[in-house]
């Protein structure tokens, strides 16, 4: 029915095209065209399993969750579709925003209380560190790739490979290797540093490390300065694992770079480092700025890593970990499908704005 | 020395005189292939430096990229389970475990730990589960929304590249928007959807909504398909074939390369999948995944003591992607590299 529908709306503007271009004033309806019913038809069928899936993974269970993030259900087994088919009985006592409202004001904290939703998206927003750090390795790695050097292929194998490697696999082997007495410290002359146990028991505090006595400050509450070095331990793991795959990004950009340009400029007497500035970056900037949006991306959804390495803890875990904890673990269905709701907006939101970087940028 | 002599002669000689010590730094410099104002250094020589260095630097890349692998398989040969001090053996071990399965006074033989992690170790996890009930899982898991994946991804993308159909932009578009709901802030709503339609104990989750296709799969070979000639698929609709015939016997053979590149892709992605299978399946589910179970082995007391039997788990983790990764890697990494000119 909607193709018949469809191939006759096709049809229309060809109709009147006809009725201008012709001198009759009235003209016999032409059959459907088969091919046109042929095309729709097909069209559609050859989409609609993706259309389903979409819808139902993805669409139906984005508003099931809007809608959720304004009651207080919190039962995995009730009835959900109650739930939502009388949305309006439903919502949360203390106000639809009730969860919105309680993840900006609910704090955590020792001695320096913050607001727990900052804590974890501290977090989240700390891993990001490694995004320009791996950025840079891989456009120098890919610079050294490109160059016309035998045995370039294996190189890009070797380094894509801990990109396809499991990450609980990697996780265990990094857990180890980073352990008081590992590879790490022996290479770094650090006996018994404990990277990744600066949580739970042991307190790190600033005046610890810097050998001060100065009482009082945010850097003293140990309730925040515990797990820095685990962060930096899942940075360096981060960026390990992703390495691989931007370097072949990088290098698939470089080759697109334009070689007459870059024969001019030498020619004109530009030195590398010149024409690495001058020519390739500009040429390499589209790859760079897919590379940020994905990482952000990406780096908004960590969640893994630190809950492998060191466990739900408020001082190293990504901000999905509030969603799998509210939401999963504890059955506050409602409350988890809110943090994702802000976390929808949030990637959104930095997309945006880096669309609009982007956007400046070319004017 | 026959290259710093031709050096010499072109340098400018009624130029200012310089010290013997700039001289002499010139020529050194000149023999690694830097020019300065005394020497200027041959294009060639300029080369084979920067070759070289390149050769350093990307070796020492790959020694970190690879040592981690490396530190795996010989964990996975250390022996921790004859007690006394032996628990810190991989806590301080760089290149071989200081006591390994080779040594005297370790039972069991060289292949113990993998021996007790095939045989035993799994059903400390859930009753009645195995390292090779894993295996299975996990190849359900790969293998059958992967295959089936690809497919309907591989036929929305026909749709999308050479079938003119009303609502072919407005769907796309539909598709596209989808891509910006980011998983885990809907991962709440799919775990009581799943968990309602009962698909969380039995391991469905991570089969059906695989089989419906994946958005980026579909425009990955949206991508490809552009670049087929369209005078094919004139050919054989004159020649009365109709589009099932055409995606059948054209379209499918013809995108196989990037068909293939993507199932690879999401191969690897499914078999990795940790997050799926500890969200979604009950722990005491005998369908979880090899990397949940591996997981789960960290928290049984036993084997946190033994630990070398959860680095041989990792390995046989790893083993099986890096094995096809290495078989396909020119197709993996030409199709990467074709996302990324493309993008």
């Amino acid at each position: 029915m909607q193709e018949n529908f469809a191939a006759a709306s096709e049809a229309v503007p060809a109709e009147t095209v006809a009725v201008e271009g012709s001198v009759k004033p009235k003209k016999a309806r032409k059959p459907i065209n088969q091919q046109k019913l042929q095309d729709n038809l097909w069209g559609w069928v050859f989409c609609i399993p993706l259309i389903v899936g979409t819808i139902w993974f993805v669409y139906i269970a984005f508003i099931m969750a809007l809608l959720l993030s304004f009651t207080a259900y919190n039962s995995i087994k009730g009835d959900i579709w109650e739930t939502l088919f009388h949305l309006g009985d439903n919502i949360h006592p203390d106000g639809a925003f009730y969860w919105y409202k309680y993840a900006f004001t609910y704090e955590i904290g020792g001695d320096f209380k913050m607001n727990e939703m900052g804590a974890y998206l501290f977090n989240t927003v700390f891993y990001m560190i490694g995004i320009p750090i791996g950025m840079i390795l891989a456009v120098f790695f890919a610079v050294c790739m490109s160059r016309d050097i035998k045995g370039g292929n294996v190189f890009r194998v070797l380094y894509y490979f801990p990109c396809v490697a499991s990450t609980v696999s990697i996780v265990y082997t990094f857990k180890l290797m980073f352990s008081t007495t590992g590879v790490m410290n022996q290479l770094l002359g650090l006996d018994g540093f404990q990277w990744l146990d600066l949580t739970g028991n042991t307190t790190l505090t600033w005046n610890q490390l810097a050998g001060t006595s100065t009482p009082g400050a945010f850097m003293n509450d140990p309730f925040w300065c515990q797990g820095f070095f685990s962060k930096l331990v899942i940075i360096i793991m981060s960026v390990w694992k992703g390495l691989g795959g931007t370097i072949i990004l990088y290098i698939a950009g470089l080759s697109g770079v334009n070689a007459a340009t870059k024969e001019a400029a030498e020619i004109d007497g530009a030195n590398g480092w010149q024409i690495f500035w001058k020519v390739t970056m500009p040429d390499l900037y589209p790859t760079i700025f897919y590379n940020i949006v994905t990482a952000v991306i990406g780096g908004m959804q960590i969640y893994m890593e630190p809950v492998l390495l060191v466990g739900e803890r408020s001082s190293t875990s990504g901000y999905v970990s509030l969603i799998w904890g509210y939401g999963v673990n504890q059955s506050k269905v409602s409350q988890g499908a809110a943090y994702g709701m802000i976390l929808a907006i949030m990637i959104f939101v930095l997309t945006m704005f880096q669309f609009w970087l982007d956007s400046r940028k070319s004017d | 020395m026959n290259n710093n002599a031709e050096n010499i002669k072109t340098a400018p000689e009624e130029e200012k005189q310089y010290s013997a010590f700039r001289y002499a730094l010139g020529a050194i410099l000149a023999f690694f292939g830097f020019s300065s104002k005394t020497h200027r250094a041959s294009k060639k020589r300029a080369k084979m430096v920067g070759d070289i260095a390149t050769y350093i630097i990307l070796l020492f890349g790959s020694f970190l990229m690879v040592y981690p692998f490396w530190w795996m398989i010989a964990g996975s040969f250390a022996n921790t389970h004859t007690g006394g001090s032996t628990g810190d053996i991989l806590r301080r071990m760089v290149w071989w475990p200081s006591f390994s399965m080779l040594d005297e006074g370790s039972n069991g033989g060289l292949f113990r730990n993998y021996d007790v992690l095939l045989n035993t170790a799994f059903t400390r996890v859930v009753t009645g589960y195995s390292f090779w009930r894993a295996l299975i899982n996990n190849l359900i898991y790969s293998i059958v929304p992967v295959v089936v994946g690809v497919i309907t991804s591989a036929s929305a993308a026909f749709a999308f590249a050479k079938i003119e159909w009303v609502g072919r932009n407005a769907v796309f578009y539909f598709l596209l928007a989808a891509i910006m709901v980011p998983g885990p802030s809907i991962m709440t709503t799919q775990y009581v959807m799943y968990n309602d339609l009962g698909w969380r104990d039995n391991g469905l989750v991570l089969i059906i909504p695989g089989l419906f296709g994946s958005i980026m799969t579909a425009f990955f070979i949206r991508q490809f398909l552009f670049g087929l000639p369209t005078s094919i698929i004139e050919a054989a609709k004159i020649d009365g074939a109709g589009y099932f015939r055409i995606f059948v016997g054209f379209i499918l053979p013809l995108a196989m390369p990037a068909i293939m590149a993507q199932g690879l892709l999401s191969f690897m992605g499914c078999w990795n999948n940790y997050m799926g299978s500890f969200i979604m399946i009950p722990r005491s589910s005998l369908w979880i995944n090899l990397p949940h179970a591996l997981a789960l082995l960290e928290n049984v007391d036993t084997y946190a003591q033994d630990y070398a039997v959860i680095i041989a788990g990792s390995v046989l983790c790893v083993l099986p992607v890096m094995i096809l990764f290495a078989c396909f890697q020119k197709l993996i990494i030409g199709s990467l590299m074709l996302t990324g000119s493309k993008e």
